[in-house]
């Protein structure tokens, strides 16, 4: 390839990285978007758990009952015990007999439910070094205990939320490490998009809606990729550097992982935490206390707060300890302000010092994308951001579309009929399959076994439904014109949108009176009226895209008739 | 005064400087009224909005949080005011103060 200028080189880049890319991009940036309010988003799915949010309840009163009623996961058991287990040492241990090593639990400000877990040690343990836990996890209504159904599946924290950093494809971590690749050349469509607009800040606020197609969409991916630039360089760079170490370039367990472990030791003995079981059966103390100890230190350091995580290593031996983190609601950084006491005497063990000005940068930069800080307003500004990405990425594909077709359609050329539908597939495709996701999930009774199971089904199947339509509808591209699927697909969302507010107030009676006025309760009545504001920009946008049909028509019909007239006076 | 108060003064602030920033631009500035704006005075003024909306921020929320609070609003702002000039341009005619 030879280009004449870097300006040309960096437009190519561009161009052909934006377009392979953006398919991927698009869903980090709108699943991402929703993830802000995943919380918010579980309750709506999860009618039983529309109740405030709670603190962390009493250890000794409530959790350690629940704790001791986990069972290890089945799956898990079946996969990776025959792993852990040293045949040669006994008999392998039945999964309910597995002795527990750890408990957590965790919870935020936005959370009514308490989500636990325990690790499972395992007794004849083939490498004696490892860690080898199998784990098993519960989500509990805190104010009884009583736990939520495991088949009803957290559409936002553990379907929408995954989405946008993994796609959802768990199998080698294959769509973490497409994420990584796209969240990298984000960066690259960033620089390279900068360099090649040549009028940046002389151009910010430009969008001129009047000039020709290809012009305003340009106008519109240039402004929501310009405005909201900070927003954009920083999610993608925080992005990475959130996984960095964990997936995409895990050095400490590969290269350097000798390094590691010493290293690992030398903190474990500074830091003066058991680094393994006694072997001595013996009692825990009071976690009660020990929180109302750790909940005094923060005081006392003029950070008050409550518990957001709770850790109990090495249940039930001599050598057990609790770690008591903060739950970081005031503040940006993901700190825990982690103090650890011992599991038998109740004393203080350690109190975490106070991070280094590399680690508070770090803290900062990863607080700042997962955003654990209390701040709805903050949060609503996000979702714009997100959004107004997005917007840059549709207007992008829509961009190439337009440049390409006329010259596609003269050449006979299919290229630009096969973007643009696997573009209506990403943009107005995605929508209706988060939106069609949540309307199932309103129409699945509670009890169905296999809910979540079939909710994801809808999501997948909606989702290619809506490839098959915009693929099937696409030949007027090639022709040079627009694609039906667009608006075919906008309307249906603004159709579903609506369908989705009223299945949520028949099957659970919350309509938007009540959760806005009589009883208030934000969570429900937000996802509501995104719900219906995502209706009514689609119904504008239909409407526009009318107008705009129209106009060209008009437009075409009056330059055939000029051709037929010339033919005539010919 | 409370913290909502106070991030509605920094939004509205963010709103007037991206107002005057785009005002100083000669191609704006005819889309709003007619002659030529004194765009170094209109920058100033903008940036002095900045500024002011930063402060607002910072009387709302600790320090780290009114940063992002800040660069959001910045954006948003962008975006609300490239669309006014779009859509209603004549709704800034009031902030086209200083004619060259």
């Amino acid at each position: 390839m030879q280009f004449n200028s870097t300006r040309q080189g960096m437009a190519w880049l561009h161009t052909w990285l934006g377009l392979i890319l953006g398919f991927v991009l698009m869903v980090c940036f709108f699943f991402g978007a929703l993830s802000v309010f995943d919380r918010e988003i579980d309750r709506w799915a999860i009618p039983e758990t529309r109740f405030d949010p709670q603190p962390m309840p009493s250890f000794d009163n409530l959790l350690m009952g629940v704790f001791e009623r986990i069972e290890p996961d089945e799956a898990e058991y079946n996969r990776m015990m025959p792993k852990y287990h040293d045949a040669s040492a006994g008999e392998m241990t039945p999964r309910l007999e597995l002795p527990a090593d750890e408990y957590w639990a965790y919870t935020t400000h936005r959370d009514p439910v308490l989500r636990m877990g325990a690790g499972f040690r395992v007794p004849f343990p083939a490498d004696t070094e490892g860690h080898n836990h199998i784990h098993g996890n519960t989500t509990i209504d805190p104010r009884t205990g009583a736990s939520v159904p495991d088949h009803h599946l957290k559409i936002g924290s553990e379907w929408f939320y995954p989405l946008h950093y993994s796609l959802n494809i768990n199998w080698n971590f294959l769509g973490f490490f497409i994420v990584g690749i796209a969240g990298f050349f984000m960066l690259v469509a960033l620089i390279s998009g900068v360099w090649i607009h040549r009028k940046i800040f002389r151009e910010l606020f430009t969008f001129r809606r009047h000039k020709s197609k290809q012009r305003s969409i340009l106008d519109m991916h240039n402004m929501t990729g310009v405005v909201a630039l900070p927003f954009h360089f920083f999610f993608a760079f925080t992005g990475l550097i959130i996984f960095v170490a964990f997936y995409y370039m895990p050095v400490t367990n590969t290269m350097l992982e000798p390094l590691h472990s010493a290293q690992q030791e030398i903190e474990a003995q500074e830091m003066g935490l058991p680094h393994k079981r006694a072997g001595v059966t013996a009692p825990m103390a009071s976690v009660d206390a020990m929180v109302a100890e750790a909940k005094r230190r923060w005081a006392a350091r003029d950070m008050a707060g409550e518990v957001g995580f709770l850790q109990m290593h090495h249940v039930g031996d001599q050598n057990a300890y609790v770690s008591i983190y903060r739950a970081g609601s005031d503040r940006v950084a993901l700190v825990g302000e982690g103090i650890h006491f011992n599991g038998v005497t109740g004393e203080v063990l350690r109190e975490d010092p106070p991070h280094s000005l590399a680690e508070a940068i770090g803290d900062f930069l990863a607080g700042l994308h997962l955003q654990h800080f209390e701040h709805w307003f903050l949060r609503w500004l996000y979702v714009i951001g997100g959004l107004l990405g997005c917007a840059c990425i549709a207007t992008g594909f829509m961009f190439f579309v337009e440049k390409r077709k006329q010259q596609h359609a003269k050449a006979g050329s299919q290229g630009s009929r096969v973007v643009d539908a696997f573009a209506v597939t990403t943009v107005t495709g995605m929508v209706i399959a988060a939106i069609a996701m949540l309307t199932a999930n309103r129409f699945i009774p509670a009890a169905t076994e296999g809910k979540g199971e079939i909710e994801k089904i809808v999501f997948w199947s909606v989702w290619a439904l809506s490839f098959l339509h915009a693929a099937w509808r696409s030949a007027p591209v090639a022709l040079a014109k627009s694609n039906p699927a667009w608006k075919e697909q906008t309307m249906l969302i603004a159709l579903l949108g609506v369908v989705a507010v009223i299945a949520n107030w028949i099957s659970t009676g919350d309509h938007l009176i009540k959760t806005i006025f009589t009883d208030p309760y934000w969570a429900v009545a937000g996802v509501d009226l995104s719900l219906l504001a995502g209706s009514l920009i689609a119904l504008l946008t239909v409407k526009k895209m009318s107008a705009m049909n129209e106009t060209q028509s008009k437009q075409e019909a009056g330059q055939e008739e000029i051709a037929t007239g010339e033919t005539a006076y010919e | 005064m409370n913290e909502a108060a106070w991030l509605t003064i920094a939004f509205v602030l963010m709103l007037l400087a991206m107002s005057w920033f785009a005002l100083s631009l000669k191609s704006h500035w005819k889309q709003v009224t007619d002659g030529k704006p004194a765009s170094r005075i209109l920058r100033s003024l903008g940036w002095f909005c900045v500024m002011l909306s930063g402060l607002a921020c910072l009387q709302a929320d600790h320090a780290s949080m009114a940063v992002l609070v800040w660069a959001m609003l910045s954006a948003t702002a962008a975006f609300i005011v490239g669309q006014v000039l779009s859509y209603r341009p004549t709704l800034l005619r009031p902030l086209a103060l200083f004619r060259a």
